[in-house]
């Protein structure tokens, strides 16, 4: 099975609104795989640029959204691959993190990478459907 | 329960990462309903040679390398469910982005982008996840 997840709300589609050619999920095999999850506003799709703390609020909230309307929950995430702008701010992640992942957190990688337009912090997502 | 498990043959020689990478990777391996494709730069289909050239250029040849890995597997383009790509330079994502248009069925699958330190020169490296 192959299920295009669209957009609960409509910022949350972001090839929509930056053109970036991508679906916000896609469900297949019993998983959900999310594209690079940024701090949006899920409304309107404005950038909200900000601490990594914020952003990272911005993007749990945000995925709360896309998973729940898939029928899913941030208590199903699989494996997250969190990026962020700069390793220094690894335990800045981590107290947002474990306010959203407090039982059985998922598998997890963290990376410092480029992200795009400057976001301090992106989450990249597998779920159980 | 134990789910399948297999290494999918290169197509062609140039595709055939065990040759490339002194045997210490697969480019495709099959695991339940899912083929894993590993990390492609822009090679030569035939010669594995490494093609570099402007990001744009490189992220097509690295889609069109895919398709025949994907299609070599029994899959396709239109059965990738997530990818991820890899840039030398975040600034040049929207050119990536241009690249990838025409690949995939509408609507696209899932992706993740980001910029990375990649090795040898290349500046694009593309990783995706498909249903067998």
């Amino acid at each position: 099975m192959y299920e295009v997840i669209t957009a609960p709300l409509p910022g949350l589609d972001l090839r929509r609104h930056y053109g970036h050619y991508q679906s916000p999920a896609i469900r297949a095999g019993g998983l959900i795989f999310c594209s690079g999850m940024i701090a949006v506003d899920p409304q309107t799709g404005e950038r909200q640029h900000g601490t990594l703390s914020s952003e990272a609020q911005v993007i749990f909230g945000n995925l709360k959204l896309l998973l729940e309307s898939a029928g899913s929950s941030l208590d199903r995430l699989v494996q997250v691959h969190a990026l962020i702008h700069d390793s220094v701010e690894y335990d800045v992640l981590n107290r947002v993190y474990r306010q959203y992942v407090a039982n059985g957190p998922p598998a997890r990688t963290v990376w410092a990478v480029q992200i795009e337009a400057g976001f301090k912090v992106q989450l990249d997502v597998v779920a159980a459907a | 329960m134990s789910l399948q498990r297999q290494v999918m043959a290169s197509p062609l020689p140039g595709l055939d990462a065990r040759r490339g990478f002194g045997g210490q990777m697969s480019m495709v391996v099959r695991g339940g309903e899912f083929l894993f494709v590993g990390g492609l730069t822009a090679v030569d289909p035939d010669s594995g040679e490494r093609i570099r050239g402007t990001t744009m250029s490189e992220t097509r040849r690295i889609l069109a390398n895919i398709k025949l890995l994907l299609e070599a597997a029994g899959s396709s383009l239109n059965r990738v469910v997530k990818v991820n790509v890899l840039l030398q330079n975040m600034l040049e994502a929207p050119e990536m982005n241009e690249a990838f248009a025409g690949f995939f069925p509408e609507p696209p699958p899932a992706r993740t982008v980001c910029g990375a330190c990649l090795p040898h020169g290349a500046r694009v490296m593309i990783e995706c996840t498909a249903l067998a």
